[in-house]
């Protein structure tokens, strides 16, 4: 009896470990640039990005190809010579929620995410506020954090410099469901 | 006690049976992550404008945009017609041609241009439509983009009425008109370096005696990308000409035919295309350059040219439509 009972704790144990995944491949991840010479935003609505609620750990990927802009050309520069999508097709994030989540308790719940940011080839660190709302057992994300251009080692030529902010604005949201 | 061993026996297993589901936990979250699987992406910016020197490349305009484009062609910088007396060909302009482009669709691209025109065919105005039919996927499932382009181009100039063997002795409007018709066949080979093929048919409603009406060239063109924003650019036309028709014509006008080759730096500047090159080719035209070019390099006939390119967007309303949300 007190073996069973023992293996059911164990069995308790191990199991959200690898059952209390839930993902996305339609997270939205959109940046504004506001300089008072151009304000120029561009939107992805096929952020990947999957969560263990356990752990709280989180990766985050976007692909930069499809990121939309108002602009088709400008699109084509974001790719072609600030991001450099041939050499680096993706931009992402892996890191740690401040707390696991609880699936069972509906509600918003405010915390910090802590990990590294790759973009453009470069690796840095990054920490952002984020809002998880947990409801009936789906876990939907919105955060705004802020990027440098110059960390990442974008260049941005001198003669569009003004049209360009130094520092980018960045939204996501995105809602996680169980892993099927 | 033996009950107690098995206990503890089974303890560890099992500890060590978490531990490896918690390492799963950690890949199966990267596993996850490998699923999503893309689509043939297309690629983009084979070369960075509508046209490498001479010749076209594959690219059209974007949907609702508007390319205002001026080129010009200098005069030769050395041999008889060059050197400091002409200031290296810079008192002349052998054609300048100012030209406006508007994307339809990403696929369609309309065109209209003006050009002075370099033999004694002048005053050019040139309809165009450049129509993109394939276009090179990242995973090489079309390993080539093709491209088409047509063009009429309709000589202003005055009839020659007192030479009837003169190449401007129109008698009607139908001759005035020539014809392009170009299939760009060009691939993207990494980053930095793509290449172009051209057959070209130009068709000419008048030309002097033996000259060819219907004349197939072939073009080919590459752009090398050294910095971010700065490229090399070549292109070279070879027309396919009757021998013994071209030594008549040769003759005739006592000149030589040549094939027009171009070799430019191409800088671009977010909006910009600037293009400095030289060439031998005189005009800009395709109906001239491919059929007219008759000054060499090797006789110091080469000249500088430029084009400046600006593009335009006008399609403002998908930012409207995200600003609402």
């Amino acid at each position: 009896m007190k073996k069973l009972l023992f293996l059911a704790v164990m069995g308790l144990f191990c199991l959200p470990a690898f059952s209390q995944i839930l993902s996305t491949n339609k997270a939205q991840v959109s940046f504004y640039s506001k300089t008072p010479l151009e304000d120029i935003e561009a939107k992805s609505i096929t952020g990947n990005s999957v969560i263990d609620v356990k752990t709280g750990k989180i990766i985050f990927r976007v692909n930069n190809r499809s990121f939309e802009f108002p602009k088709k050309l400008m699109q084509e520069h974001f790719n072609e010579n600030y991001m450099e999508s041939d050499k680096y097709p993706t931009s992402e994030f892996k890191g740690t929620l401040s707390a696991p989540i609880n699936l069972a308790k509906d509600g918003l719940i405010k915390m910090d995410v802590d990990g590294m940011l790759t973009v453009h080839g470069v690796t840095k660190p990054c920490k952002a506020k984020v809002d998880i709302l947990v409801s009936k057992g789906t876990v939907s994300a919105t955060s705004t954090f802020k990027i440098k251009i110059a960390d990442h080692k974008i260049d941005i030529p001198t003669i569009v410099f003004k049209k360009i902010a130094e520092e980018i604005e960045v939204r996501i949201q995105a809602t996680y469901l169980e892993k099927k | 006690m033996k009950k107690n061993t098995n206990k503890l026996r089974l303890c560890i297993s099992l500890l060590a049976i978490m531990i490896s589901f918690n390492g799963y936990g950690q890949d199966a979250l990267e596993k996850a992550m490998a699923t999503s699987g893309g689509k043939s992406e297309k690629v983009i910016a084979t070369f960075k404008a509508t046209k490498l020197i001479n010749g076209h490349t594959n690219e059209t305009l974007y949907k609702h945009e508007l390319d205002f484009k001026v080129d010009h062609r200098f005069g030769d910088i050395a041999g008889s017609n060059g050197g400091i007396k002409k200031f290296f060909g810079l008192d002349n302009s052998t054609d300048v041609r100012i030209g406006f482009e508007y994307g339809v669709t990403d696929k369609l691209t309309i065109g209209l241009a003006r050009a002075k025109g370099a033999t004694a065919v002048q005053q050019l105005y040139e309809g165009s439509l450049k129509y993109r039919l394939l276009e090179q996927t990242v995973d090489d499932k079309v390993p080539l983009a093709v491209t088409l382009f047509g063009s009429n181009t309709i000589a202003a100039v005055e009839a020659n009425k007192d030479d009837p063997t003169a190449a401007t002795s129109y008698r009607n409007f139908r001759e005035r008109m020539n014809w392009v018709a170009q299939i760009i066949l060009a691939r993207k080979f990494s980053s930095n370096l793509s290449f172009s093929l051209t057959p070209s048919y130009v068709h000419r409603n008048l030309t002097t005696f033996r000259d060819p009406n219907d004349l197939f060239a072939i073009g080919a063109g590459g752009r090398l990308k050294f910095t971010k924003r700065m490229a090399l650019v070549v292109d070279y036309f070879l027309p396919f000409r009757n021998k013994a028709d071209k030594e008549y014509v040769e003759a005739q006008r006592a000149t030589k035919f040549y094939n027009p080759l171009g070799v430019g730096l191409e800088m671009e500047t977010g909006g910009h295309v600037f293009h400095i090159n030289f060439t031998n080719a005189t005009a800009i035209q395709e109906m001239q350059f491919i059929p007219e070019t008759t000054s060499s390099w090797l006789k110091g006939q080469y000249r500088w040219g430029f084009s400046i390119s600006r593009r335009f967007s006008f399609d403002r309303k998908k930012a409207k439509s995200e600003g609402k949300e």
